[in-house]
């Protein structure tokens, strides 16, 4: 489904991305985890285009994502075309970004996608909800709100940008259940977490993530409970406490 | 250490000792709360009562208000046509210049360089002239250009007309009005593009959503919160503005008492008319403000 080969980016002199080279197969969970600054988020943003590669390929079901290739030459798309591309990609953020001017059905109607909002609304439990707006609702709900919002357009997968970072953590767990439904009905999803319970559950892989590289990757069982490197041990040793 | 211990001993002296009782105590639910007075507060508002009194004293017996004459001009036919033509040049001027705004806001904003600059000369020009200065241009341009033509850029011509012809005083008006409402149009529209979060343009570019929808359902409408009470400002503003346009002759409201008042010398009641009426379009104008931020204020608090 996504294939990244070699993908570098920088923020000016800084690396963030180096060589990072990822496949995640269609109707799998990824969770990748990392220390802030670690350019988690950063990926997640490259395959959807929202950041520009400087040099590597984001492949999404073999379509070349934000260029068209001419040879040896990449070509950047012009941004109708990339726009498109988008269309098939759902992305969850970090601080929901409703429409603050939309009502909850508003927003997913937005996206002008093929699924029924209402319906969408109803299965992250929002229906009775549908004509509140955004400011009148909990973060978790807005938070369920933008996932209905990411699946109007029929996503082939749907990328979480550290999407229960920005709640009370009694509202985390609402966020969680629509998103490990989801996953049971067999969306692709690459998910920026902190979240390791989560990713223990949920995850088909665990991709660790440090300065830029992708240090360790493989099942749940393998990088959270026996870690290979002693980057992810440290990390996980502070997470877990 | 002594120390220590002598304290504990007075904290223990202080708890074991009975409160003090109240003097004549009553049970604490019938005691009732008096507000503090505020007794300059009355003497303020009295002085300040006095003086309006009269002021109002003033405008009812002094003779030099002549009431008699304002009311006599008040609807009257000329005074009502020249209302017409100020109106027409504020919703005219108000139109074309926010339309003007809207086109230039984006284009300051825009990365590409020449329409960047373009709008910032642009803004710069008509900000920096003054608009009876700049009216007066207008009207003087078949001074500059006796003929306009419409053909190949510094090639020939296939369509041409005489400035005078083309340009009246009343254009002029316009064009000085619009010209000068686009500047600070332009200004206003930016500030609210800029006061609308960036994330939501993210939000709309992860949906897919195409640039200029982006810009009609996501942008503007939120922009528009922090659009309307400095475009209300400056519709109020234009309005009074239109007065400028008497040096041209034209017939709007401000020219047109001074009209009258050259004719029967009653300069005072004439001014009266059209302030008055000034006054009754701005209230007209924050009236629709009002409604027009609640509707653009919907999922806000505040």
């Amino acid at each position: 489904m996504i294939e990244i080969r070699g993908v570098h980016k920088s923020f000016g002199s800084l690396a963030v991305l180096r060589d990072v080279s990822l496949s995640v197969p269609a109707g799998s969970v990824t969770v990748i985890l990392g220390p802030s600054g670690s350019g988690k988020s950063t990926l997640l943003r490259c395959i959807n285009h929202l950041e520009k590669v400087d040099r590597g390929t984001v492949r999404v079901d073999g379509e070349l994502i934000g260029y068209r290739q001419d040879g040896d030459k990449l070509h950047e798309l012009p941004e109708r075309l990339v726009l498109k591309q988008r269309a098939g990609i759902g992305f969850v953020f970090q601080t929901f970004n409703l429409f603050p001017h939309m009502t909850a059905l508003e927003n997913v109607n937005e996206a002008r996608g093929p699924r029924d909002a209402l319906q969408l609304l109803d299965r992250v439990g929002l229906a009775g909800k549908a004509h509140a707006y955004p400011r009148q609702l909990s973060g978790g709900q807005q938070q369920r709100v933008a996932i209905a919002r990411a699946l109007a357009l029929d996503p082939k997968l749907v990328l979480f940008d550290e999407p229960t970072s920005a709640l009370d953590p009694e509202l985390v767990g609402e966020v969680l259940d629509v998103m490990r439904d989801l996953a049971r009905a067999g969306t692709t999803m690459v998910v920026v977490t902190h979240e390791i319970g989560f990713a223990r559950e949920v995850a088909d892989t665990v991709v660790f993530l440090d300065g830029g590289r992708i240090v360790e990757q493989g099942p749940p069982a393998e990088v959270l409970d026996n870690p290979q490197h002693e980057r992810t041990r440290a990390f996980l040793s502070k997470v877990l406490v | 250490m002594s120390l220590l211990s002598s304290a504990r001993a007075a904290v223990r002296r202080t708890s074991d000792d009975p409160p003090p009782a109240p003097a004549a105590s009553p049970d604490h639910d019938e005691l009732t709360i008096v507000p503090a007075r505020h007794p300059w507060r009355w003497v303020a508002a009295a002085a300040v009562l006095v003086l309006v009194a009269q002021f109002l004293h003033g405008l009812a017996t002094n003779p030099g208000w002549d009431w008699s004459t304002f009311f006599g001009y008040f609807f009257e036919e000329s005074v009502m046509g020249a209302l017409l033509i100020t109106l027409e040049l504020t919703f005219a001027g108000a139109v074309l210049g926010f339309a003007g705004g809207i086109v230039l806001a984006p284009m300051r904003l825009s990365s590409n360089p020449v329409l960047k600059s373009v709008s910032w000369t642009f803004i710069w020009v008509f900000r920096s002239v003054p608009l009876i200065v700049q009216l007066l241009f207008w009207a003087n341009l078949g001074y500059l250009y006796d003929r306009l033509q419409i053909g190949v850029p510094f090639g020939p011509g296939f369509l041409h007309v005489e400035t005078s012809s083309l340009v009246s005083a009343f254009g002029a008006a316009l064009l000085g009005l619009a010209l000068h409402e686009a500047a600070y149009a332009a200004e206003i529209v930016r500030a609210g593009i800029l006061s609308v979060d960036q994330r939501q343009m993210e939000a709309a570019a992860a949906l897919g959503i195409p640039r200029l929808r982006q810009f009609r359902r996501i942008v503007l409408p939120q922009a528009m919160r922090a659009i309307l009470p400095n475009a209300a400002n400056e519709l109020v503003n234009l309005l009074k503005s239109t007065s400028v346009v008497y040096v041209l002759a034209i017939g709007e409201l401000f020219y047109q008492v001074q009209v009258v008042y050259g004719r029967n010398g009653r300069v005072v009641p004439l001014l009266m008319v059209a302030t008055v009426w000034y006054v009754i379009l701005t209230a007209l104008l924050s009236v629709l403000q009002h409604y027009t931020e609640r509707h653009f204020g919907k999922g806000y608090r505040r």
